[in-house]
């Protein structure tokens, strides 16, 4: 396993494919902080509950926003303009989840709840990177998901207290939102995910990571007293 | 996936943004209860300027 640190003037010297991995991730990860405004912007920044709930919708896209701009900037740096994801039709995301458009407050909510807490396990994964230049970049971007986690995580608990209907529309989000999670972790017979740990891009395999995701927000699920969803129905990569 | 913008430009230019959306909420969100104009207004702008974001069109911003 490689285990250097690799600096941006030494990303040109390095074995091509470990270049081309860097730079697909990278391209992937911005896509993915774009993606979430892209879902949710148009119709919860208007639509939101209260006027501190707008507000809280148009600062957690602020943040994402940020997010993609301080992954954009890694991947100029080593060649590769990702400005194309800023516009690109959700259709054409990388990661199915983000393909689609949130137009309740549940399915917002439930996505800060499950979605966000992917996105800090896939910045996560990133925590001993052998590129040296994400390492840094980590710790408020981490910081801010956990905030965007919480929030959708307190705006489902919320939105339990509300009656039956609103509880069965929570449970109808949750069965969606956690599947598309799960797939959101990839395959787990992948080759390419075995070559991310094998030159230090990443720490765990698409599997270890979507297990350790399971055990945590399953126990969050039950905690709410919803039903957790069968993890296998309506999954596309196993 | 060739470098076609200054990216080092289009940094600068989102951190503006971003720096604008972050003063537009804090401007705003004590005022929630009492104003509801001031709130209506901030995300009002919030709208306006996310939607130049999302409609990502770089060239223009680095005229």
């Amino acid at each position: 396993m490689f285990t250097d640190k690799v600096e941006v003037k030494d990303f040109e010297k390095m074995d091509p494919e470990y270049q081309d991995l860097l730079r697909r991730i990278i391209t992937i990860q911005s896509d993915c902080e774009i993606g979430g405004p892209h879902l949710y912007v148009e119709k919860m920044l208007p639509n939101a509950p209260t006027k501190l709930d707008q507000l809280l919708v148009a600062r957690t896209a602020a943040e994402e926003v940020d997010h993609y701009r301080k992954f954009a900037r890694l991947a100029g740096d080593i060649g590769v303009d990702v400005s194309f994801v800023l516009s690109q039709p959700n259709q054409k995301r990388f990661v199915e989840a983000f393909r689609g458009t949130i137009t309740t407050w549940e399915d917002f909510a439930v996505f800060g709840f499950l979605i966000d807490r992917i996105g800090r396990y896939q910045l996560e994964e990133f925590i001993g990177c052998t590129y040296a230049p994400i390492e840094p970049l980590l710790p408020d971007i981490i910081n801010e998901e956990l905030g965007h986690i919480d929030y959708g995580a307190t705006q489902t608990k919320e939105l339990l207290t509300k009656g039956d209907e609103s509880r069965e529309k929570v449970q109808k989000a949750i069965d969606y939102w956690y599947i598309k999670g799960l797939d959101m972790f990839g395959r787990s017979e992948s080759r390419r995910s075995e070559r991310y740990c094998h030159w230090g891009i990443k720490r765990r395999t698409n599997a270890q990571a979507r297990e350790a995701y399971m055990k945590e927000v399953e126990a969050l699920i039950k905690a709410m007293g919803l039903k957790v969803p069968d993890r296998l129905k309506g999954r596309k990569y196993l | 996936m060739a470098q076609a913008v200054d990216t080092k430009e289009v940094d600068e230019y989102l951190e503006q943004v971003v720096q604008a959306l972050h003063r537009t909420v804090r401007y705003a969100i004590p005022h929630v209860k009492k104003d509801a104009e001031v709130a209506d207004k901030a995300v009002k702008d919030c709208e306006e300027i996310l939607s130049v974001v999302m409609e990502g069109n770089v060239s223009e911003w680095l005229k």
